[in-house]
């Protein structure tokens, strides 16, 4: 007797990863639930100002993705969604989700009435705490769904009467409650994604304590045309334009006090950050502190162009101390330079650390029988699940849709196996 | 200028046998020149010394007053990302140095390897034990009793046979040391690079100079990581300083004097000496517990090192055992106590030139060489002068 098996695969996380395993398993034909933990679909890539090597916004990826998520009624999503509970084996596993409240409904049609009426503010997370949202809020200007959400941590129930009042459609429903839900599905691709390292825990790099010192990611939101600053690089403590941007390589990576690994887009981040610095101030000098530069493959190309440019300086060197004149906020970073065998220190108006990437489940266990690696990446899964993207290892963006896609096909296999 | 690379690999095996075995993992990204605060700007340490040790360049770190500059606080290992721990491998650079400058270099391979241990111990005890059968004194319970019974070391061991023994085991080391420092100055001034200028002005100011800082300890107040570095040292340091000045004065009022030891515990030189001798207590009790206490971040320390702070702690303990215990008319424990002090004694001096005690006259070299070379100045600043 054949069993009959479902012909569902469930993704988990939103990201470029878990959006490309969605969109590919969906249109040969197998339905998809697409999982996310946070109110909109794009994850770490939506916060880019650009990606390499091409430098074009990552909207344009993310655009066609969320058209084909549109067109095709095989994929279903839930934002703010968690994982909870998973069982079963391979073509037949329950899992258990936790969908949080959005507090807003599908009437919603983002028209801003709302975060008009809206009197209280929340940090912004998706900038990194470099400004502030209404506590109702629409996540991004690209949301996917484009759907507002409020945040009660931030606003009371008396203070929501008024945005309640606003919405013309009755969207706004601040009773909602966690709803629990039971799917069944033949295979789970973990698309989990990663976080920055928390680079305050570089005691000698001053981050958290100075101001112009910032990690890679901070320094895509505040390029970005969508971000605190409207894509003008200003630096944080006075809004001043730069002339003189140090960027810190391994700024965690291949540290075995933080993380072990090479991060793998840490040097091709800051080799492309020194371009947007190059194109809005042309007479600014980014100077890229490293152990190593390392652009795998093609990617050299990169590195070399940026090697020709005389207002990119690179210097073997890692940055080990950075102290700030606190009048001026301004900085000054200390290294030996290799090249000469004497210890430098220049002024920086920006300081830029190239963050490491941290794996998801550094923090946050898969609820099944997963392995890791030392450094937290998923290295085995059970059969019928798969890990991709940054779960799987540090990857850039291109790798992990080539990953996603693979993962596709075997997540399918798991649905049609005999 | 082209040149010629001479690799020296047993110089390599030698540093990774003797504590540096963590050398291979560096891979220069000069975290610890930065984060080391007695680094100076031109041609900061210990990144360089990483790199020419990894590559056998034993001529250059020969010829290189930082690897004595450093003062291990550690700061570098507790940074480092590799877990290299430039601090321990300088360490065992320096135990390399000792063997290869100190006269009579092949008892620096026995002081540091643990084979040797017992017949280096062997040796002391056997010359101790000819004078004893000599005196007919190796029946400890049948020793000569002085006024009113009391125990006097001197009817034990008389002076004269121990200053003999040990004006000619000072005199071997120091024979040994100067031999070293004459070696070891050479060399710096051959490897001298752009960062020192000539040696110019007296060399006696710069000497003046080096012992001055050594006495206040200046620099162990810059480490980071091992904080309690100053303390502990200087404890230690002083510790040891009042006990050789209390037994030196002894001698002195034995024989210039003619007054009869044991000298009463009022004497203000006894209070010196057992102020001292508490001082050492405490300073190797801290350096040994802040080496255990840190192990993970500045690494355990070797062999060589080890054995420097034990010789030292055995002899403080047997010490003062044969105080009390002359004290408290114990005899035979006094004299077994009195004749192991003076093994240890014997061992501290014998091989000061080939242990750790070595670093008393080497790092001071280093240090006139950098007072006398301008080298701890940053460069533009020599400029100015």
């Amino acid at each position: 007797m054949v069993v009959e098996k479902t012909k569902t695969v469930l993704v988990i996380g939103g990201g470029m990863s878990g959006i490309t395993a969605a969109v590919e398993t969906a249109e040969v034909g197998y339905n998809v639930i697409l999982i996310e933990k946070e109110a909109t679909l794009g994850g770490r890539v939506s916060q880019l100002n650009k990606y390499f090597p091409k430098l074009c916004p990552p909207n344009c990826g993310l655009e066609i993705n969320f058209r084909r998520i549109k067109s095709n009624p095989r994929i279903r999503i839930y934002t703010l969604t968690e994982v909870e509970k998973v069982s079963g084996s391979e073509g037949d596993f329950d899992v258990a989700i936790k969908v949080n409240p959005r507090y807003v409904n599908e009437n919603c049609t983002a028209c801003k009435a709302c975060e008009e009426a809206c009197t209280t503010e929340r940090p912004n997370d998706f900038n990194f705490g470099m400004d502030k949202t209404k506590a109702a809020y629409l996540p991004q200007d690209f949301a996917f769904p484009m759907r507002y959400v409020i945040d009660r941590d931030y606003c009371s129930e008396e203070d929501c009467g008024k945005c309640i009042e606003a919405c013309k459609y009755g969207a706004i429903d601040i009773h909602m409650k966690p709803q629990a839900i039971s799917l069944k599905v033949g295979a789970i691709i973990w698309a989990t994604g990663w976080n920055p390292y928390d680079a305050a825990r570089l005691d000698a790099l001053g981050f958290g304590k100075y101001k112009n010192v910032i990690t890679n990611m901070m320094m895509e939101r505040l390029a970005a045309p969508n971000g605190p600053t409207n894509g003008k690089i200003l630096r944080p403590s006075d809004g001043k334009e730069v002339s003189n941007v140090a960027f810190v390589q391994c700024a965690g990576s291949r540290d075995e006090n933080h993380l072990a690994y090479c991060s793998y887009v840490c040097c091709l981040a800051s080799i492309k950050q020194s371009s947007y610095v190059r194109e809005q101030y042309p007479d600014a000098i980014s100077t890229i502190y490293y152990i190593d530069i390392r652009t795998p493959g093609r990617y050299e190309r990169l590195y070399l162009k940026a090697k020709q440019d005389e207002k990119i300086r690179f210097i073997k060197g890692k940055v080990a101390d950075i102290e700030e004149d606190a009048a001026t906020g301004d900085l000054t970073v200390a290294a030996e330079d290799v090249a000469t065998g004497k210890k430098i220190y220049e002024e920086a108006d920006l300081v830029v650390l190239a963050a490491g990437m941290v794996p998801s489940t550094q923090q946050w266990k898969i609820p099944t029988d997963v392995s890791y690696d030392t450094d937290g990446f998923i290295v085995f899964t059970p059969r019928g699940m798969h890990a991709v993207g940054c779960a799987a290892k540090p990857a850039d963006v291109y790798s992990s849709v080539q990953g996603s896609t693979a993962s596709s096909l075997k997540a399918i296999q798991s649905l049609v196996r005999r | 200028m082209a040149e010629r690379i001479e690799p020296d690999l047993n110089f390599v095996k030698n540093i990774i046998s003797s504590g540096g075995g963590s050398l291979k993992k560096c891979f220069q990204c000069a975290t610890c020149s930065v984060v080391c605060k007695l680094s100076p700007d031109g041609k900061p340490f210990p990144r360089k010394e990483m790199i020419h040790a990894q590559w056998g360049l034993k001529n250059r770190l020969m010829g290189d007053p930082d690897i004595w500059l450093c003062h291990q606080c550690s700061d570098c290992t507790a940074y480092c990302p590799r877990g290299a721990k430039p601090g321990e491998v300088i360490g065992a650079i320096r135990n390399q140095f000792i063997q290869n400058y100190s006269a009579f270099g092949f008892l620096g391979k026995m002081v540091s390897s643990p084979s040797y241990l017992i017949i280096l111990l062997v040796i002391p005890v056997l010359i101790l034990l000819g004078v004893l059968f000599h005196l007919g004194n190796l029946d400890f319970t049948a020793i000569p009793r002085g006024e009113e019974g009391v125990i006097v070391f001197y009817y034990f061991m008389p002076h004269i046979y121990v200053i003999v023994i040990y004006v000619a085991l000072v005199m071997f080391a120091f024979f040994s040391f100067v031999v070293g420092v004459v070696r070891y100055w050479k060399e710096l001034l051959k490897n001298r690079k752009e960062v020192e200028s000539p040696p110019s002005g007296s060399i006696v100011g710069s000497i003046v100079g080096a012992v001055k800082e050594i006495l206040l300890h200046k620099r162990f107040k810059k480490c980071g990581v091992e904080r309690g570095r100053k303390i502990s040292h200087l404890l230690t340091f002083y510790g040891f300083i009042g006990l050789a000045i209390g037994t030196a004065w002894a001698t002195v009022k034995k024989y210039g004097f003619g007054m009869m030891p044991p000298f009463p515990l009022s004497d203000p030189m006894q209070w010196l000496t057992n102020a001292s001798s508490v001082a050492l207590f405490v300073g190797l009790g801290m350096i040994i517990f802040n080496r255990l206490k840190d192990k993970s971040k500045a690494g355990i320390g070797s062999y060589f090192d080890w054995f420097f702070i034990v010789i030292l702690a055995v002899t403080g303990v047997t010490g003062m055992a044969a105080q009390v215990f002359r004290l408290a008319d114990m005899g035979v424990s006094a004299y077994t106590s009195y004749f192991l002090h003076l093994v240890f004694i014997f061992y501290l001096f014998a091989y000061a030139p080939f242990s750790k005690f070595a670093h008393m006259v080497y790092r001071t070299a280093a240090m006139v060489f950098e007072s006398h070379t301008l080298r701890k100045i940053p460069l533009a600043a020599q400029a100015d002068k």
